[in-house]
């Protein structure tokens, strides 16, 4: 970063990947990891608020009280769920666009100024949050209008957001100058998922804009009176949009680091990519799973959007479920990595913490946070889930041992790659994804029990042991609660080693040169045989990499097996993949309908 | 080519899907289809959906309507309303449920009209002894929604508030009894 980390760029500002072949820009390269650094630090600062939160709810702890609470959990959720998620996906924007492609950073004063606008509103969030007074309540994640909140945090929202959307210009600029340059050819698979992601992104921030903007129209009385049901749809737009930015962000990951750490393929580029499309015209209709058990919306209008008509969006996460995994096994099969059903699976290089972060992410993500999140946007379904616990479970499944862990496989990866260092403490490095993946995936199932079965509510400090003024209470739940406690202790110390490993991988200076690197990352062998060449350009700027036959230059940093074609490719087994996806269908359903049979026992209700 | 991060051949489109993924795809289609069907079906013949109608409604016309179906209501000694009609109104408010204790008949069914005075709110209701029944549902101030409900067993339901709607969130709490 700027000098900091790395300085072997050529003349040109160039330099290639010992690990993935790529060409890669300093421009690039620099803002990628400035991106990559502000959202580790928004990792470490909200993760302060993921021990309060848990050990508050946990009440047999009770760490905080009514007074502040609330803005604990408002801190949890904006440093975790925003700030530490969009400065990443910033990150991986320039990682799928520009790098993948060859290219500089175009704009990089844009870069710049849109980081500059995302701190300064990620600070203004922090401090309005943190010094409410009056009449003034912590906002949560949604400042739900007419609940009044500081007006600096709804300001501070929209900087962050203007930010964000200048930040992604170069991005976009890049894929224009691409296309301009090549025009009828198709972008590579990980710089299409980012191109989708960049443009569910911008569909979710002007939806924030208009939110947040209303929100602070009505707050300094611009506008008398604030609807609710008006400022739920607005707000819903970026509050599960953004989730949908994290989802595709996600998936982008999984594709480039099992295809880089594992050997991976794109198994078909038809199915996948179409995938990606339906994404683009469905997801945001996600947005609408928030607004299930609202007064103001038709039962049409939520039974069609929920369903992302029909389960368009729905349907490309499972195509994604079998791609993924199937890429592994077919390129992994190809390499000669593995016989019987799952063979390619036990073979893989499980003890490097970028790929079993990768791998953890995406089963983790299948079985608790996909299922149940199509399951409680059944509208009939989402009220017995609707502000309980089960729901924080839900989105925990997504965005903590899905994304979140995905992320840290990425930051593993480019610790080792970007910044060419050695990690420290590798087997504490090692175990991490295991032993945050597995206490929180603990945690998360625990958050939906206590939820679906004893309908323990979210947002509350106090509830289980004792409601004030009443004899009733969830006490019940204790017992659930007394396991989540404890594990989400284990959780945080599992997050706490991530901070370690990545600080003091960043601090100890331990240099990796590029063939120790490959070594370390590339087991297998160089994941692309044919030496992973960048595609041929005649780009009139003169601003991409190199010609074709410069990249031919590059060697693999290993030799590997034989190039694969399409066809040896296409006629791979893939019946390792077909049998775990079948395992979670059956999970899926077995859910669905314990779902509808625990509703179907209720008292009767609605017109 | 088919690496992920290379320009595909130009013919991708055409390259033949790998059977198990055909046979993926199709079982995945058929269940979005299924869950989408059981949805839109649940609403005709299901007895739970969140389904009623909605009215424009100030928090001063709310509480005059909520006025007017006290003052028609009785009272038993104990202090639950007991409405006089199949209209049952419950106001949400910071920090309380205005409308509530009430008493209900069992196998009756009641339009249950729910608003807030203020913020917004959860209306989130369970049976004493049977934690996992729990219905929710949010609570808009400006919005009447007049939702069915027929309650079968007799018992004691809590309601609490399940949307933070400021520091006293927790201490929300009331009572419907089923006689």
């Amino acid at each position: 970063m700027f000098g900091l980390f790395r300085d072997d760029y050529d003349d040109d500002g160039f330099r290639t990947c010992s690990v993935t072949g790529m060409r890669i820009h300093e421009t690039v390269e620099d803002h990628a990891q400035l991106f990559g650094l502000t959202a580790v630090v928004a990792l470490v600062w909200g993760g302060v608020f993921a021990f309060t939160v848990p050990m508050t709810r946990w009440e047999l702890i009770g760490l905080l009280d009514h007074t502040n609470y609330y803005q604990h959990l408002t801190l949890h959720a904006w440093n975790l769920l925003i700030f530490w998620m969009v400065f990443m996906e910033i990150a991986i924007l320039y990682v799928g666009g520009p790098m993948v492609l060859g290219r500089r950073l175009p704009l990089p004063r844009f870069a710049k100024a849109g980081w500059g606008l995302m701190v300064a509103g990620a600070v203004a969030i922090n401090y309005t949050v943190w010094t409410l007074s009056g009449v003034n309540e912590a906002p949560l994640l949604t400042a739900y209008v007419p609940l009044p909140t500081a007006e600096g945090f709804y300001a501070g929202v929209i900087v962050f957001l203007l930010g964000a959307t200048i930040a992604a210009l170069p991005f976009f600029v890049a894929i224009w100058k691409e296309k301009r340059a090549n025009p009828g050819r198709s972008l590579p698979m990980v710089a299409f998922a980012a191109f989708v992601t960049g443009i569910i992104a911008v569909e979710a921030i002007v939806g924030g804009l208009a939110a947040f903007g209303y929100a602070l129209a009505w707050r300094t009385e611009w506008i008398a009176n604030g609807d609710p049901a008006l400022y739920r749809v607005l707000y819903w737009t970026i509050g599960h949009g953004s989730q949908q930015i994290n989802l595709v962000a996600m998936i982008t990951v999984w594709y480039f680091l099992t295809h880089v750490l594992g050997g991976a393929r794109v198994v078909s580029e038809k199915v996948s990519r179409t995938a990606f499309i339906l994404y683009l015209f469905f997801i945001n209709m996600g947005a609408a799973h928030h607004l299930l058990s609202d007064p103001a919306v038709t039962t049409g209008w939520r039974v069609w959007n929920t369903s992302y008509a029909f389960y368009g969006a729905t349907f490309a996460s499972l195509v994604h479920a079998f791609a993924i995994p199937a890429g592994l096994e077919a390129g992994r099969r190809a390499r000669g990595e593995g016989g019987g059903l799952l063979g390619w699976l036990t073979s893989a290089p499980w003890k490097n913490p970028a790929f079993s972060a990768t791998i953890l992410s995406i089963v983790l993500f299948g079985f608790l946070g996909g299922t149940t999140g199509v399951i409680m946007g059944q509208m009939q379904l989402n009220m017995t889930w609707h502000n309980t616990l089960a729901t924080v479970g839900h989105f925990h499944g997504t965005v903590v041992v899905g994304t979140t862990l995905a992320f840290m496989g990425l930051v593993y990866f480019l610790l080792q790659t970007s910044f060419g260092r050695e990690l420290a403490f590798p087997r504490l490095a090692s175990a991490q994804p295991y032993f945050y993946g597995g206490s929180m995936g603990v945690v998360v199932l625990m958050m939906m029990y206590v939820g679906l079965l004893y309908g323990v509510p979210r947002r509350t400090v106090q509830v289980v042991r004792e409601i004030p003024g009443t004899d009733f209470s969830l006490s019940a739940a204790q017992p659930l609660f007394a396991i989540f406690g404890v594990l989400a202790l284990l959780a945080i110390l599992g997050g706490l080693s991530f901070v370690i490993v990545a600080l003091g991988t960043l601090l100890k200076r331990k240099p990796l040169s590029g063939g120790a690197a490959a070594a370390t990352l590339l087991p297998g062998g160089d994941p692309m045989p044919d030496g992973g060449t960048p595609p041929p350009t005649d780009d009139p700027d003169g601003d991409a990499a190199g010609s074709p036959a410069e990249g031919a230059d590059d060697p693999p940093a290993e030799p590997g097996p034989a190039p694969i074609d399409d066809e040896s490719l296409h006629a791979q087994d893939m019946r390792g993949t077909l049998a775990i996806c079948l395992a979670f269908m059956a999970v899926f359903v077995i859910t669905y309908v314990a779902n509808w049979y625990l509703l179907s026992r209720l008292w009767s209700i609605g017109a | 080519m088919s690496s992920p991060l290379e320009t595909p051949d130009d013919d991708w489109w055409s390259v033949p899907i790998n059977r198990r993924e055909s046979i993926w795809l199709a079982l995945s289609g058929v269940w979005c289809l299924s869950i989408f069907g059981w949805m839109a079906g649940w609403v005709s013949f299901g007895d739970q959906n969140p389904v009623g109608e909605t009215n424009s409604v100030s928090a001063s016309e709310f509480r005059n309507a909520m006025s007017a179906y006290k003052a028609a209501s009785t009272e038993t000694e104990d202090g639950l309303i007991v409405p006089a009609g199949e209209d049952v109104y419950v106001g949400a408010m910071r920090f309380n449920w205005d409308g509530l204790p009430v008493a209900l008949e069992a196998g009756e069914e009641y339009k249950i009209h729910l608003s807030s005075y203020d913020v917004q709110h959860g209306f989130s209701v369970r049976p004493e002894d049977t934690l996992s029944k729990h219905i929710n549902l949010q609570v808009l101030p400006d919005y009447e929604w007049i939702v069915p409900m027929t309650f079968d067993e007799p018992g004691t339901y809590h309601v609490i508030c399940n949307e933070f709607c400021g520091e006293g969130h927790r201490t929300m709490h009331g009572t419907i009894e089923v006689r």
